[in-house]
């Protein structure tokens, strides 16, 4: 039986972790799981702790315990995050030659490989899943970032086939309709308000998800009052700063504190990134333009 | 006796003896009841037997069409009356009663009654619906041979061999049948007492009168439709007409003529004859007044037994020993000509009229030609002269006699004509302005005639001409019944002959280059010198044509209109419910003659003949803007299109995938035939699909095909002949997985793979050829192995001798890297028409146009990508094969993988507006827009909007942790779907515009931030600029804020201009004032005005300038507002009054109009020269030409420029 599954033990770690309550991964008490489902619910803690930058820790944890395919993937993704891409990456290629059907090193590899631009790879090995909705999730994020949306929408499709209620489908399906747009933008609302308002799945992660899909449909106020409240209690999650900046910016409002903010926490964040190179095109474009006479 | 030349046959069937017929009141059928037993059901205008009805026996002599119902009642000598109904073709049932031959059974006109008389000597009537006999008359001794009823009152007359014709009452009947209502007292006394009562006592139908008068038995009587007038026919040869009052009837005339029995008579229908048939083997026609023989038609061995009338049109038919014929007595060709604009005709009443097509009138008669050949007999031909205006007239009377005419200035009225040239001659025709030739038919010869009516010229026509047409200027047509020759009148020479036969008309198109040739069933259409174009055959009998002005033959038949391009191509055009004869085609209007000579103007729609014609002609516009402006898409253009060769243009039409797939698969575009082939996704469509697809050289989507069909061998094939090794192996893991050894070992000798093979051999226990193949391939080892497993050794085997293995060869060329160089699926020139159609805008254009290219590249780009891995998932699905995997299988192949495009760059792509292209990202295109569209050459100081726009553009939604936010792309359609028709959101609309910045502009002005308010102002220029609106109206309000932002900011710099002068020297102070002065003639709003006029009313004030400050007050005061400042502008003016003279001479004109220079701050008269900013419209003198606009910053002043665009229609 799929330990992630409605009846699964692993359900509530799980849905935390997809959710964006990583301390809430971390603070789970795995002491009372079957043996069977303790690796699995390890990984998850080590990968929250991840996201949550302790990746020290995660690799200390994890130090002599490379035999297990699981937990060299977890290595692989901390090295990762600490900046040796490329002993990540050769570890990540390795396992993913050696260890193809084993549902953690296709998620947590398909993730470091698609991190470092091999969406194909990352494509390759995810594909190879076994009825995995992580990996159903990642290869729908994969396929949104390379724009084909019509991928993304049948592979959602397909796996709300075998898997309607759960919520990393749910929540992949919002990703699709963020896309898509037109009423799945309403839809994709839905789904992450009901994360978002329900006190026990609250995190910034579904408050984000919640605010954009009110900037999409063009309901300025609703999402400022989201991202604002949620600014408050998190202060430092750069995807709410950022998108603030847009919204600041549609609203008319002076967006520079919060993107001298970004730039404090996530000086790689793609909006600024983007916005660095924008700016060069700019001039470039702009440098070929020049009045006959000048004054 | 001569058979008339007028009787026209128009059907003839051959049977045993017609006893009896019956015409169907709406459709051309006709039933014939026989002597063998038979019913006859024929469709009379298409020759055609349509059923035969057979249950009676012996004879059948009464036959009738129920007017309204589809019923049928015979009557025969098994006594028995019959009702039918043709519709399910079958007996309903039997009326029983009559005791020898039932003669004639007819309905009631609206009562459901039957009429029957028979040899019992009763007649009985019968009521159909409750099928039973309500009456029987007895009263004749002798057969009674005809019973009728009138056609509108209570009576029936009846024939009997008795010589007697009895005509009955039957309103007694009438009324004990109808229903019961409010029947008052003296009516139920009338019943109980009945004035009259036969000696049976019956009252329901009593013999009002006896008519007697022949000699012999009567055979046949039948009432006047409409006159008091009964016509009897008996066996005493004569035909008698008698005349009824209420009280009495008499003998009126006799007819005398026929010369053996007479069977039957009857009255025409709507003209003074009466008609009759008799056993002298005669059709007789005698006028009605005159009571004398009009004309007769003798058939040479059948003797004739019924006649009877078609109730509306003009058609009798007539039954004989061998069959029947249906006939009409004259031609019902009005005779017409048509010149220019007008149509001369022939009317029933012999007057000749003429109708303007323009006027849609018709003038009153002008000629009558009553006396023209005999009176029964109407005019063949009319050719007009419009030189003379003059007609010339033919009538077939006495064969052939022509008139010439000349037609009166005005039409008065159907006088007789004064003037008239006649003589004999069959056919008569103008061939020239003051000639016409005649043609004689009996000396076979044709005279050419001056307008005197003297002959010029003779000329012997071909042996056998039945005719003769006009053939062009100087030339005559001449008809033989197998020929048709063209003859030039001058040189007296044949100068073409073309073999059709049967031509009964010509018709000359409007430009005379073509004429058509009607026969009866055969259209021929020729040039002019007489060489066939085309010719179309018709069942149904071709009654007339003319042409449309582009060159489409129209054509009527008997029940349609229909076209013919020159090339043959033909079509219904609409149906007729009655015969017209066409005279002329315009537009949508098809006007013709109906049989009464009355003009008529049917609507057609010519939109199917044109599109084909422009077709032909290959005009695509005009095919383009007739598949704009009409529904013309249908399954018979379709069909037509893809008959003609032109399948791509067919695609534009179709909608339905499998005719789609048909089409693209036929005009060779995969591309579509694949997107259809996916849609239906049929085995049978992908294999020929891969048939087609493997024609072209295009091997990948012969790939697809057979994966679709899983069809391995085929596709082992396939990558063996491309060499693509990699998947071949896939194959054989494949065939593995299938555990299909057939398979495997055909992939392991497609790859070489001597191991496999030895390998598979060993799983299926051919160890002898496992071991054959290793030896033969020197591999001692396994062979040995072998061996050992089988527990043999080496010598115990007789191995044939072996050559060196052969080696499969390989591809040297990588061809499965690509396709080969595939002929493109060329767009016709029409599909370009279509595509370039859809563009509006340039830069529309420019961006379809751009579009497909890089779609094509998409897809290579798919293509070389496909090989991957990401294959392998697909194929290795094991060895469960489900549906479900099924899809994934294709998508995974179809779709595989590579990025497509960003919605940002549809945005691009989408939109002509540069803010678009900005939000895109694309800074390039935008900025290339805005150089075209304002002049913009100076971009710096629109960074930050660039920028601001830029980052509005999209989200960030994290998904999985450790990657990267997915980015969405915010638009503002909202609730649109289409990729092509997404849009990006531009912040700082224009109401936010209006409503905040300028509003903060505005305060910058009050509070005499000067700076600030430019600084505000001009990032209100660049926000418009770059921007959006959704209407028009609100394009209108962008340019009022351009031109108020403009306003302002040229005032403020002004102002500003003036604070930087110190005012030390005299010169600057002049200047000061001059500025100060100029500060007033920006249109600000008018507080903001009254601010720049109190600063410049002081300053000149201060400076002794009264007269400045007087007109500047003077000005304060007319624009009125604030008390306190008009209080200040009045003692300023009242100061100034005393003495108007300005102290220090500036430039400054109060009194002139003047823009002012934006960048010397001078003023421009009208008149002199200036230059404008193509953005803001800020003017300058000319020597700024070329710089930088110094109100927007961006755009170069008199730099050419299309005009700021921030609005598409309909885009929004």
């Amino acid at each position: 039986m799929d330990p992630f599954s409605a009846e699964g033990e692993l359900i509530n770690i799980h849905n935390a972790f997809h959710q964006g309550q990583y301390q809430a991964v971390i603070e789970f008490d795995t002491s009372a799981l079957s043996p069977e489902n303790q690796l699995p619910a390890r990984v998850l803690q080590l990968r929250a702790k991840i996201a949550l930058g302790q990746t020290d820790e995660v690799l200390a944890d994890v130090e002599g315990e490379e035999e297990t395919p699981d937990l060299a993937a977890v290595k692989a993704l901390a090295q990762q995050s600490t900046g040796d891409v490329e002993s990540a990456l050769k570890l990540a290629q390795d396992l993913a030659e050696n260890y193809p059907d084993n549902a953690t090193v296709q998620v947590l590899c398909g993730t470091l490989l698609q991190a470092q631009g091999q969406s194909e790879d990352a494509l390759a090995l995810l594909t190879k899943h076994q009825g995995n909705l992580e990996a159903v999730a990642l290869i729908v994020q994969i396929h949104l970032q390379q724009n084909r949306s019509d991928l993304a929408l049948k592979e959602v499709q397909a796996a709300k086939r075998w898997a309607q209620d759960s919520l990393l489908v749910n929540l992949a399906e919002s990703w699709v309709g963020m896309r898509l747009g037109g009423e799945k933008y309403q839809a994709a609302f839905y789904v992450y308000e009901e994360l978002a308002s329900a006190p026990s799945t609250s995190a910034p992660l579904s408050i984000v998800g919640q605010a954009v899909a009110e900037l999409h449909l063009g309901r300025l106020p609703e999402a400022e009052a989201a991202l604002t409240a949620a600014l408050q209690q998190y202060p430092d999650e750069a995807e709410l700063i950022a998108n603030s900046v847009v919204l600041n910016v549609l609203a008319g409002k002076p967006s520079e504190e919060l993107e001298q903010r970004l730039e404090q926490i996530n000086p790689t964040h793609p909006l600024l990134c983007d916005l660095q190179a924008k700016s060069e095109l700019f001039d470039t474009a702009a440098a070929k333009y020049a009045p006959r006479v000048s004054a | 006796m001569q058979s008339s030349p007028n009787m026209l046959t128009k059907f003839e069937s051959k049977s045993s003896r017609a006893k009896g017929i019956a015409f169907h009141p709406k459709r051309p059928w006709i039933l014939v009841s026989l002597h063998s037993s038979t019913i006859q059901l024929w469709d009379y205008r298409m020759g055609t037997l349509i059923d035969r009805f057979e249950e009676h026996d012996g004879p059948v002599r009464g036959i009738d069409f129920h007017p309204t119902q589809p019923l049928f009642v015979s009557g025969g000598d098994d006594y028995k009356i019959k009702v039918w109904n043709y519709q399910t073709r079958r007996c309903m049932f039997t009326l029983n009663g009559h005791l020898d031959y039932v003669r004639t059974v007819f309905f009631h006109h609206e009562l459901p009654w039957i009429l029957s008389c028979s040899d019992d000597q009763t007649i009985r009537i019968w009521n159909w619906q409750n099928r039973s006999l309500i009456c029987t008359m007895t009263g004749h001794n002798h057969y009674v041979m005809c019973a009728q009823f009138h056609p509108t009152e209570d009576l029936i007359a009846s024939a009997s061999l008795d010589q007697s014709v009895r005509i009955w009452d039957i309103s007694g009947l009438r009324k004990k049948h109808s229903a019961p209502t409010s029947m008052s007292f003296e009516d139920q006394m009338a019943r109980a007492n009945p004035a009259q009562a036969d000696m049976f006592g019956n009252t329901d139908a009593v013999v009002k009168f006896v008519l007697e008068g022949h000699d012999r038995g009567v055979n046949w009587v039948s009432f006047h439709p409409t006159l008091p007038l009964i016509v009897s026919a008996g066996d005493d040869r004569l035909i008698k007409l008698w005349r009824m009052s209420d009280t009495k009837a008499w003998e009126v005339d006799t007819c005398r003529g026929h010369f053996q029995n007479a069977s039957a008579c009857l009255f025409h229908p709507h003209q003074d004859l009466i008609l009759s048939v008799g056993e002298d083997k005669t059709i007789r026609c005698w006028d009605l007044n005159k009571r004398t023989s009009v004309q007769s038609f003798k058939r040479d061995l059948d003797r004739f037994w019924v006649i009877a009338a078609h109730p509306e049109i003009n058609l009798f038919a007539a039954g004989h020993d061998t069959g029947v014929m249906v006939f009409k007595l004259e031609r019902e060709r009005p005779a017409s000509a048509v010149y220019q604009n007008q149509l001369f005709y022939i009317t029933k009443e012999k007057h000749v009229k003429s109708y303007d097509f323009a006027k849609n009138v018709e003038t009153p008669p002008m000629l009558s030609l009553r006396k023209l050949g005999s009176p029964w007999v109407p005019p063949r031909t009319l050719s007009y002269n419009p030189a003379e205006r003059a007609i010339l007239v033919t009538s077939p009377t006495d064969s052939g006699v022509y008139e010439l005419i000349h037609l009166p200035r005005d039409a008065t009225g159907a006088v007789e004509p004064t003037d008239v040239k006649r003589g004999q001659g069959s056919s008569a025709v103008f061939v020239a302005r003051n000639r016409f030739a005649v043609f004689s038919q009996g000396n076979q010869q044709v005279d050419i005639k001056d307008l005197s009516n003297s002959t010029t010229k003779s000329i012997k026509p071909p042996a056998g001409t039945t005719d003769i047409y006009f053939g062009g200027t100087g030339c005559l047509l001449f008809i033989t019944p197998t020929n048709v020759v063209l003859f030039d009148i001058q040189q007296k020479k044949q100068l073409a002959e073309l073999a059709v036969s049967g031509v009964k008309y010509v018709v000359w198109s409007n430009d005379g280059l073509y004429a058509a040739l009607l026969s009866k069933h055969n259209v021929t259409i020729v040039t002019k010198s007489l060489e066939q174009v085309s010719s179309l055959h018709e069942t149904i009998r071709i009654k007339s044509a003319a042409w449309d002005d582009a060159g489409v033959l129209l054509y009527s038949t008997l029940n349609h209109v229909k076209y013919s391009l020159l090339n043959g191509d033909n079509g219904i055009i609409r149906t007729l419910d009655q015969t017209v004869y066409l005279v002329k085609v315009k537009g949508r209007n098809v006007y013709c003659l109906d049989r009464n000579a009355k003009p008529r103007v049917l609507e057609i729609d010519p939109t199917e003949y044109r599109f084909k014609l422009a077709l032909v002609k290959r005009n695509y516009d005009e095919m383009l803007q007739i598949i704009k402006t009409s529904s013309l898409v249908g399954q018979s253009i379709i069909s037509y299109l893809q008959k003609k060769g032109y399948p791509e243009i067919a695609l534009q039409f179709v909608q339905d995938p499998q005719t789609r797939f048909e089409l693209a698969l036929e005009c060779g575009n995969l591309e579509v035939a694949i997107e259809m082939a996916r849609e239906l996704d049929r085995p049978k469509l992908w294999s020929r699909l891969g048939a087609e697809a493997l024609a072209h050289g295009n091997h990948q989507t012969v790939e697809m095909a057979y994966q679709k069909q899983r069809n391995f061998d085929k596709l082992s094939f396939l990558y063996l002949s491309t060499g693509d090794q990699e998947k071949l192996s896939r194959m054989a893991k494949i065939a593995e997985h299938r555990g299909d050894f057939t398979s495997r070992f055909q992939n392991a000798i497609y790859r070489g793979d001597v191991e496999d093979r030895i390998q598979m051999f060993k799983e299926v226990d051919q160890y002898p050829l496992a071991y054959l193949t290793a030896k033969s391939h020197g591999l001692t080892e396994e062979a040995e192995s072998i061996l050992e497993a089988c527990g043999l050794t080496e010598d115990q085997i007789t191995l044939p001798s072996i050559e060196e293995p052969a080696r499969v060869p390989h591809p040297i060329v990588p061809t499965f890297k690509s396709n080969w160089p595939v002929k493109a699926a060329g767009h016709s020139s029409f599909e370009k028409a279509l595509l370039g159609e859809v563009g509006a805008g340039d830069e529309e254009a420019a961006a379809i146009e751009f579009e497909p290219e890089e779609e094509d590249e998409a897809i290579t780009a798919r293509d070389t990508l496909e090989d991957e891995e990401e294959d392998v998932a697909g194929w290795d699905m094991g060895d469960e094969i489900n549906v479900e995997e099924d899809v994934d299988f294709v998508n995974v192949d179809s779709a595989e993988a590579g990025a497509g495009s960003t919605e940002a760059d549809l945005w691009a792509r989408n939109s002509p507006l540069a803010a678009d292209h900005v939000a895109a990202g694309s800074f390039e295109t935008a900025m290339q827009l805005l150089n075209r569209q304002v002049g913009a050459v100076n971009f710096a100081p629109l960074k930050p909007r660039f920028l601001e726009v830029y980052k509005a553009s999209k989200t960030f939604l994290p998904a999985t942790t450790g990657l990267p936010p997915l980015v969405n792309y915010v638009r503002r359609t909202v609730d649109e779907t289409d990729s092509r028709k997404v849009l990006p959101i531009i912040p700082k609309d224009l109401e936010t515009i209006a409503n905040v910045d300028l509003q903060e502009g505005y305060a910058a002005m009050r509070a005499n931030k000067l700076e600030d308010g430019v600084r505000i102002f001009r990032n209100i220029l660049n926000s418009v600029l770059v921007n959006t609106v959704s209407s028009e109206a609100e394009v209108e309000q962008a340019k009022k804020i351009i031109e108020t932002a403009r306003e302002y900011i040229l005032a403020m710099s002004i102002e500003l201009e003036r604070r930087s002068i110190p005012t030390d020297t005299p010169d600057n102070l002049k200047r000061s004032l001059e500025l100060s002065a100029y500060f007033t003639i920006p249109k600000l709003e008018v507080a903001h005005r009254q601010l720049a006029l109190m600063a410049a009313m002081k300053l000149a004030f201060a400076n002794k300038n009264y007269s400045s400050a007087l007109s500047f007050a003077n000005r304060m005061l007319a624009n009125g507002g604030s008390p306190k400042l008009l209080e200040q502008a009045k003692k300023i003016k009242l100061q100034c009054e005393r003495s108007p003279q300005d102290k220090i001479d500036i430039e400054f004109d109060q009194f002139a109009e003047f823009d002012i220079c934006a960048a010397s701050f001078t003023p421009i008269y009208g008149g002199s020269p200036s230059v404008s900013d193509p953005f803001t419209g800020a003017k300058y003198h000319e020597q700024y030409k070329g710089t930088v606009c110094r109100i927007s910053q961006v755009t170069e002043i008199g730099a050419p420029a299309s005009g700021l665009r921030l609005f598409v229609p309909g885009q929004y």
